[in-house]
């Protein structure tokens, strides 16, 4: 973990609600692991007070990049700099996807839950692993990139539907030894509802509010049943990534 | 270079710069020398473990952070085993926050405490806002407070800091009572009532409803609270409340307080303490003036 003040080195426009920046930095770089997440901040704005986390989007030659949507005014205003601005960083935080070899993996996204794998492809290509990843938005703007099976809700773009319809048909079909899955909760509710019907390892990555960041003020805890008791635990600092079986859905 | 060097009851501070519990940890032990700090507070303890509040426990608002752990520790048995020897590790003084919902259970926590080294001193949480029986409820009675107090100075020779609620019509009672059964210093301000509720759904953001609200936004609360108690006890004061920078924490020295504790702030910029003790020392040197001439020289 370390806290630097880093300049914007690149920032890619994807569209009307997405955007990449890009940091260099060797020793941030070379601490990187699928699916951690940093903290970053416009040091120049008071509001909003808290540092917004951000999955690690990909990092290549020292340098880390976040994939960041448009939601609030931290994204706006991080939206709004420009490459040689300088935006304050603390991470890598949290533990990321555990990873596995010579696997059939499948890996889910919706949205902005789309951010922490194409690091994570990365390492798992690099490790031999069959990848089959599916990818759902709800108009042709969610949708990132082209070497996914894509679903959106309004038929836009690839297929019309959820992502969750689509991993679906996929499993009765095909045979996966582990599904990742990121993306807004009601989403991960349903992929841990079909996982459970294939019986298939799911880790999820979670976002939530978070104050600290680094495990200190046990403010982004989550409900998790751990040996048959339900236990809080922290998303920063226990996560981001769990165990999708083992996490207590929100209704 | 200004002499940063004060005394908070027995203990030598090499500067005034603390932290608020609850706000860190040994974490950002990977960040900066947490040596560098005046002290370090821990996150409160209780005699058995608490699980805390049902989550959602955060919500940031327009001029502050409103949250409701509910005191979440791992009890004074697994604080002693797992946490304790990693704080003694730090060449610093050692604050532990203490919680409990009788005076006999605050009295057994401290008496175990007592028997551990590298303690200096222990922080009577008697005010937080998001717990029921080991909350505020124990700060806002003057006559509870002299109790505990004076029980808890009969138990222990180590400082014993009182961390008060400005929750409260008359809190100069509640500081007078707390310094005459023996407190060696007080901490104020613990985190004010606060609220927040989503439109779209019309619950209130947290899920308590009603939760602790830090941040910039309860600076001038804290400032008129440590202003109001420094006139009327002798015992050093740590002051804290929103404080965000050098000048924050300069108003707060110049207000009454002996040291400062910096809180939610540590959440947005993990170095401020240490960006704050230098900034102490540039404007003693600046202006010419002696740490302890500037405690509480409001004019």
């Amino acid at each position: 973990m370390l806290y630097k003040l880093l300049p914007i080195v690149e920032k890619e426009i994807i569209n009307n609600k997405y955007f990449i920046l890009t940091f260099s930095n060797y020793d941030m770089a070379g601490q990187c692991y699928p699916g951690q997440f940093f903290r970053l901040k416009n040091p120049q704005q008071n509001f909003p007070i808290l540092p917004r986390p951000f999955s690690i989007h990909n990092v290549y030659e020292n340098k880390v990049s976040f994939l960041i949507k448009k939601v609030g005014t931290a994204t706006i205003q991080f939206s709004a700099m420009k490459v040689g601005q300088k935006i304050a960083l603390l991470g890598p935080l949290g533990n990321g996807f555990t990873l596995h070899q010579n696997k059939k993996i499948l890996i889910v996204s919706g949205g902005i839950g789309y951010a922490p794998f194409p690091f994570l492809v990365g390492k798992l290509n690099q490790m031999k692993n069959e990848i089959f990843f599916f990818h759902g938005g709800k108009t042709a703007e969610d949708i990132f990139s082209n070497d996914v099976i894509d679903f959106t809700e309004d038929g836009s773009i690839g297929e019309e539907g959820l992502v969750t319809d689509g991993i679906e048909q996929f499993l009765q079909k095909n045979q996966v030894d582990v599904v990742y899955a990121c993306g807004p909760q009601m989403m991960l509710k349903k992929v841990t509802e079909i996982c459970k019907q294939f019986n298939i390892d799911l880790q999820v990555s979670l976002e939530t509010i978070m104050a600290c960041g680094i495990g200190v003020c046990c403010g982004c805890t989550i409900r998790i049943i751990e040996n048959g008791k339900m236990v809080y635990k922290k998303v920063c600092k226990d996560g981001t990534v769990f165990d999708g079986y083992k996490v207590v859905w929100n209704e | 270079m200004a002499d940063l060097k004060i005394k908070i009851g027995k203990m030598l501070w090499k500067n005034p710069v603390t932290v608020a519990s609850g706000t860190f940890g040994l974490e950002y032990a990977e960040l900066f020398d947490i040596s560098q700090l005046g002290a370090i507070v821990t996150k409160t303890i209780t005699l058995l473990p608490k699980p805390g509040n049902e989550p959602p426990r955060l919500a940031e608002t327009e001029a502050g952070l409103l949250n409701s752990i509910g005191l979440q520790n791992p009890g004074l048995e697994n604080f002693i085993k797992n946490d304790l020897s990693e704080y003694q590790k730090f060449d610093t003084n050692i604050i532990v926050s203490i919680a409990g919902s009788s005076i006999s259970e605050f009295g057994e926590v401290i008496q175990e405490l007592d028997r551990q080294p590298e303690i200096d001193g222990y922080e009577i949480n008697i005010s937080c806002p998001n717990v029921e029986n080991e909350g505020i409820a124990f700060g806002t009675d003057k006559g509870i407070v002299h109790n505990l107090i004076s029980h808890l100075r009969k138990i222990t020779n180590r400082t014993i800091i009182v961390k008060l609620t400005p929750n409260i019509t008359f809190i100069e009672e509640i500081a007078i009572s707390a310094e005459k059964a023996g407190a060696d210093a007080l901490s104020l301000i613990n985190t004010v009532y606060g609220m927040a509720i989503d439109i779209e759904t019309r619950k209130p953001k947290i899920k308590n409803g009603i939760a602790g609200y830090s941040g910039i936004g309860i600076k001038p609360i804290a400032l008129q609270n440590v202003y109001k108690v420094a006139k009327v006890v002798k015992i050093p004061i740590i002051g804290m409340g929103g404080i965000r920078n050098t000048n924050d924490a300069l108003e707060f020295i110049i207000a009454g307080a002996s040291a400062i504790a910096v809180g939610t702030q540590n959440f947005v910029n993990p170095l401020i303490c240490l960006e704050i003790i230098q900034g102490l020392e540039k404007y003693l040197d600046e202006q010419k003036i002696q740490y302890n001439d500037l405690i509480g020289s409001v004019r």
